[in-house]
């Protein structure tokens, strides 16, 4: 049993890794990620870069108003515009994902933070109305700027290409994808272990005394906005690869709800909330069709029957979540690892 | 929340199993099922916004399949339909059409809308083992060179359209221009045909005296309604709706006398219309490319269907429109399964493509009232239909049109 973790310096207590099991582990995450494109078939390969590419949205959007407590409904917006940066530099000038990717999240931050100004003065439910509002914006440019995005049609995007190498394929683009998740998501944990991720903490936590501790609360709740932003862009630029197709109906409101949804299932202020939220959203949904598909031989009319009530559980589980575990699938897994900690002795 | 006990642990833990299995047994499903069956996949919507054309033509393509394998399949070998509901979401529809291909390998593929297959369009020129049609009927997707492996089963929005455009000509042959005012929503499907609308209208001598784009959905529309009232337009063509705000913009106006006719496209032209504007919706006009269920019309295939629905479901007494589009979708896929089977070729894309071209004055047993040609990968041909409301019902109002 263990009963806890010496230590005896500052930066042994900020590791992120910080004993031998969980170095293991992530090793074994790390072995696993680079070993699925060998055993998965198309369709979990597919599964597998959707729920990457969820994962660096959701966790910018953990960012902003987990670890900030700024609430946004733009995520899908700032997509968008990563999404249609790709679109514009690929497909016109054939630039690389290389430069495409880093500038679909710059011009995403920079979008981000126009609509975060707002956040100095209101909170709440108004700072979403007002994000809500940046996202209506967004979606009518997107629709009306034909000479740029194509308008209602929108744009065909060509496969991500470096040095003569494309990307034509799923598998080939699970590696860009993850690649990019994976950094995504150190360079999140590792922001709150600096000042600028205390400061958006301190903020979320109580953002009068932030200030009084001289944390300019304009310059660093912009820097959020612009942050998490520049997550949504790379997320949407690596969506625009992937399907190769960005039209206006790609990043609808109902996907910022998604993310939304997803950093509340999995854990607000908890990166590996973010993480578990998004494979939530994504692939529970994928789980429960499976019922469908196993019913339908022995029923036909399953389709018709059950597909509805699929809709049901899945909204049920939510609900489930936030009642029994308002902290998320995070601090069921926290709670998992004290188990195992302490056991025989109860947590 | 107390802590966690052994016995919470045994109930995650099985929970966890459980899932595992399920996801396993679902990424490598195993049935029993010939080796040579051809598959249709498909991604239909049976939840969602489009859940009302998505369970109806599902319900289209299973009857079809079921009729065609009861009656010797196709050149000796059985369909098999294999589907997964989308809630009309690209990213879901692209999950299934993943999963469907990994597992059946189906030449044909019926998408659930214009996302979807443009969103796969570059897979299926890489895969080249797949022609795809569906629910839309986007006038981009009959581009046979953009979209080599897809086909519209029906004319394309624009050519919806175009068919309008041409019957109100042809009434309005001799005397004064008739004057047109298109309403749409501001949405990919609301705009689709519009450009090329305007274009046609000017060609014909259609005079476009209002143009006016509303939310999809949307109820108040008294200010459009007056600026109608000003244009007095002799047609309005309402495109990129299922229902609202047609009854709104229909019932408006006839409070205000106006004599303007309504018309509409594909996805307007259903029961749905009748039984939610009620009387006002007499004489509601629109496109439709297949003959209704419950038309006079006759046939070998549209006569087929409608024995199997009495024989299979005796209490339905209608058939919604996508049914009706989604067997004849059935129809094509069979038949081009079916010349290139004959022909000795193998089933790759590019033989299904030929085999798809090569359709020509083909007669569709009273599905369409003309014998169709798919060299555009789309069927330019419709009829327009009136609402008859003393009879609950769509009758012809014109005979059938085909675009030149």
């Amino acid at each position: 049993m263990r009963i806890g973790d010496a230590k005896t310096s500052y930066i042994a207590d900020e590791m992120i890794f910080d004993t031998p099991v969980r170095r293991a582990w992530f090793a074994a995450l790390i072995v696993a990620i680079l070993v699925f494109p060998l055993i998965g078939n198309d369709y979990t390969i597919y599964l597998a870069c959707l729920v990457a590419i969820n994962v660096i949205s959701a966790t910018g959007l953990n960012i902003l108003t987990g670890f900030t407590g700024q609430i946004s409904l733009g995520q899908a917006a700032f997509m968008g515009i990563g999404g249609y940066t790709v679109a514009v530099f690929a497909s016109r000038w054939g630039v690389p994902f290389i430069l495409t990717l880093p500038l679909a999240g710059l011009v995403s931050a920079a979008f981000g933070v126009l609509v975060g100004l707002p956040s100095l003065r209101v909170k709440g439910l108004y700072l979403a109305i007002a994000t809500l509002a940046a996202s209506v914006i967004a979606h009518f440019v997107f629709a009306h700027w034909d000479p740029v995005t194509g308008g209602i049609g929108g744009l065909q995007v060509p496969p991500a290409e470096l040095f003569g190498l494309v990307l034509g394929d799923d598998r080939s683009m699970y590696w860009l994808i993850m690649g990019v998740a994976v950094i995504a998501c150190m360079g999140a944990r590792n922001l709150f272990r600096t000042r600028v991720g205390r400061a958006f903490i301190a903020i979320r936590d109580r953002d009068i005394s932030a200030e009084v501790l001289g944390i300019d609360l304009l310059r660093w709740k912009l820097y959020a906005f612009a942050l998490s932003s520049f997550y949504a862009g790379v997320a949407g630029g690596l969506f625009a690869y992937f399907f190769r197709v960005v039209t206006p109906e790609s990043f609808p409101l109902t996907m910022s709800i998604f993310f939304l949804a997803a950093i509340i299932v999995g854990g607000m202020g908890s990166i590996l909330g973010g993480i578990l939220g998004a494979i939530f959203m994504t692939l529970v949904p994928e789980a429960l069709r499976f019922v469908t598909t196993m019913v339908t031989p022995f029923y036909p009319q399953a389709p018709v029957v059950l597909s509805p009530m699929r809709e049901v559980v899945f909204g049920l589980l939510i609900v489930l979540f936030l009642i029994f575990e308002p902290h998320g699938l995070a601090e069921m897994w926290r709670r998992l690892r004290r188990f195992f900690h302490l056991w025989p002795f109860r947590t | 929340m107390r802590g966690l006990s052994r016995r919470d642990l045994l109930k995650y833990g099985g929970g966890a199993a459980a899932l595992g299995l399920a996801l396993k047994s679902g990424l490598d499903p195993r049935m029993a099922l010939a080796a040579d069956d051809i598959v249709i996949g498909g991604s239909l919507p049976m939840t969602g916004v489009f859940a009302f054309a998505g369970i109806a033509g599902h319900q289209g393509l299973n009857d079809f399949v079921e009729w065609k394998n009861a009656n010797g399949g196709v050149a000796g070998r059985q369909l098999r339909y294999v589907m997964e509901d989308t809630g009309y979401k690209v990213d879901v529809s692209v999950a299934a059409f993943k999963k469907i291909t990994a597992a059946h390998k189906p030449p044909f593929y019926f998408g659930d809308s214009t996302g979807f297959e443009k969103a796969i369009a570059s897979e299926l020129v890489q895969m080249g083992t797949t022609v795809m049609s569906g629910a839309s009927f986007a006038s981009e997707l009959a581009d046979p060179g953009r979209y080599p492996y897809h086909f519209i089963a029906g004319p394309s929005y624009a050519e919806q359209v175009g068919i309008l455009l041409q019957y109100i000509k042809n009434e309005a042959s001799g005397g004064s221009a008739p004057k047109l005012a298109l309403v749409y929503s501001d949405t990919e499907f609301g705009r689709d045909p519009i450009a090329s609308a305007k274009a046609r209208a000017k060609a014909l001598g259609i005079e476009l005296v209002d143009e006016i784009v509303t939310k999809p959905g949307s109820v108040d529309v008294s200010a459009e309604v007056l600026k109608l009232r000003r244009s007095r337009p002799d047609y309005v063509i309402f495109h990129g709706y299922v229902l609202s705000p047609i009854n709104e913009f229909i019932v408006q106006m006839k409070q205000m006398g106006l004599k303007t006719k309504f018309m509409g496209t594909y996805y307007t032209m259903d029961k749905l219309l009748i039984d939610q504007v009620g009387e006002p919706s007499d004489g509601f006009m629109g496109v439709m490319p297949y003959n209704y269920y419950d038309s006079d019309a006759s046939g070998a295939n549209f006569d087929a269907m409608r024995a199997w629905t009495k024989q299979h479901a005796p209490d339905v007494t209608y058939r919604p429109v996508p049914y009706v589009a989604s067997w004849f979708t059935g129809m094509l896929f069979a038949e081009i399964a079916r010349r290139v089977i004959e022909g000795g070729q193998e089933m790759t894309a590019r033989n299904m493509k030929a085999a798809l071209e090569s359709i020509e004055n083909w007669d569709t047993g009273g599905i369409i009232g003309l014998p169709i040609s798919m060299k555009t990968h789309s069927v330019p041909v419709g009829r327009i239909y009136q609402v008859r409301f003393s009879e609950k019902r769509y009758v012809p109002a014109s005979d059938w049109i085909a675009l030149t």
